[in-house]
């Protein structure tokens, strides 16, 4: 069988497999953000038992290989607990758990370097706790962890590559894909690498975007 | 078993540890360059190593190298690659420890009439390691954490021996389990011998605390 160059149907590979990289890296994304800030607030306000079982479990995920912890998901879990899992089940489920033991970092640290005065101000005018953390709290945080958000985004779109190795047809899969039919290694990880370093640029450039704008309301404009 | 691949992935990671942070100082000191071609250069590599996802590197490298006649085997492929990639998350936190040297002091030493090289290596190098160890810290770290990658290029360290053990006892859970909670303590560990580095760098800042 002569099959080995390149042909029409390789685009679309590509495509599907970018379309799978981007949707789980963006999945994941958004879940990890929310569990990731939940976990903050749990240790912020030191609710009791919760905010330790959560440091320790995040502790546990960030220490810890990706690649193993896709492992344990995938192979692991559906053996223990006798269920099914998809590949792109694990692959959400996992990346998920790992984002948001990063962002818990984030947040913290970001909450962490708010002005206690202010907060006192707030108080003694009578704000409610919760309004105090969407009107005060939130926006200044956002601000201060922009770069450190970026910096976490772009590595999380790194991680995904590994998702390749429990079977998902992501970019990276395509790539091995490729590979073994065409053994055109140097064209094949070339543009397969450079897909994922203009993706990388891509969000690295829209972050900034946000992160200008979100600071521009926080210049002092003047009386 | 199990000791075999933790030997590989110590190996591993002590090589890449050194080979990394060999790299990371040659790129930093390019990327501090008053020579703009230089400059351009480091930070060029600096930028594209660290947003290719480092399987990518790693099976370019691995499917790569034998095309051109290079036969070297996946162990060196993947210490190699460890090194190169590593190289330029070392190189990004030794460049912003350099840049927090004081110039006082690297002018002083030009005064003194120190040559380039000891300039390099007895004054800036280490004033920007007392910085930036903490941080080299944890891209060490990460580096250990990434041998487990190599598993896919069929080197059998601790997640290949795993993925191995695994499938002889149908007991995945237990095993991998097992080999998260054994990273966890290796990078502990590394971490701990990381902290005594910085204090040791750190003695003679008592004062100025």
């Amino acid at each position: 069988m002569r099959n080995q160059g390149f042909n029409w149907h390789d685009p679309i590979l590509w495509a599907q497999g970018l379309g799978v990289s981007v949707g789980v890296f963006a999945a994941s994304m958004i879940l990890g953000t929310v569990i990731g800030i939940f976990i903050a607030l749990c240790r912020v306000y030191k609710v009791p038992v919760v905010a330790p079982v959560l440091l320790v479990i995040s502790e546990f995920l960030k220490n810890s290989p990706v690649l193993v912890q896709l492992f344990l998901v995938f192979f692991g879990v559906p053996v223990l607990l006798q269920v099914n899992i998809t590949p792109a089940e694990a692959a959400i489920f996992t990346l998920t758990g790992n984002t948001a033991a990063f962002i818990a970092v984030i947040a913290i640290s970001a909450i962490d370097a708010i002005d206690r005065g202010q907060l006192e101000a707030a108080r003694s005018f009578g704000h409610s706790e919760r309004s105090i953390l969407r009107k005060i709290i939130a926006p200044q945080a956002l601000v201060v962890a922009m770069p450190a958000l970026i910096g976490l985004a772009v590595n999380q779109l790194q991680v995904t590559s590994l998702i390749s190795a429990i079977g998902v047809i992501d970019l990276t899969k395509v790539g091995q894909i490729l590979n073994q039919r065409t053994w055109q290694p140097f064209i094949v990880w070339t543009i397969i690498g450079v897909t994922y370093f203009i993706l990388s640029r891509l969000l690295a450039a829209a972050g900034g975007r946000l992160e200008t704008r979100l600071r521009r309301h926080m210049d002092w404009a003047g009386l | 078993m199990f000791w075999d691949g933790f030997l590989v992935t110590a190996s591993v990671s002590a090589l890449s540890i050194v080979g990394s942070f060999l790299i990371g100082v040659i790129v930093a000191f390019g990327a501090v360059s008053r020579r703009p071609f230089l400059r351009k250069a480091a930070r060029g590599y600096i930028g594209l190593f660290r947003n290719i996802p480092f399987i990518v590197q790693v099976f370019f490298f691995y499917f790569g190298l034998p095309e051109i006649g290079v036969y070297i085997d996946a162990f060196t492929t993947g210490t190699m690659a460890l090194s190169i990639a590593v190289g330029a998350y070392a190189a990004d936190v030794l460049r912003s420890g350099i840049e927090n040297v004081d110039t006082g002091v690297i002018e002083a030493a030009e005064v003194s009439g120190l040559s380039r090289f000891k300039i390099y290596r007895r004054i800036i190098l280490p004033i920007a390691l007392r910085v930036s160890l903490r941080p080299l810290g944890s891209v060490f770290i990460n580096l250990v954490l990434t041998t487990s990658i190599l598993s896919t290029i069929t080197l059998n360290e601790l997640t290949g021996n795993a993925k191995i053990v695994a499938s002889d006892t149908f007991r995945p859970f237990e095993v991998y389990f097992f080999l998260l909670l054994f990273y966890c303590v290796l990078t502990y560990l590394l971490s701990l011998l990381i902290n005594l580095w910085h204090r040791r760098l750190n003695r003679f800042m008592r004062g100025a605390e």
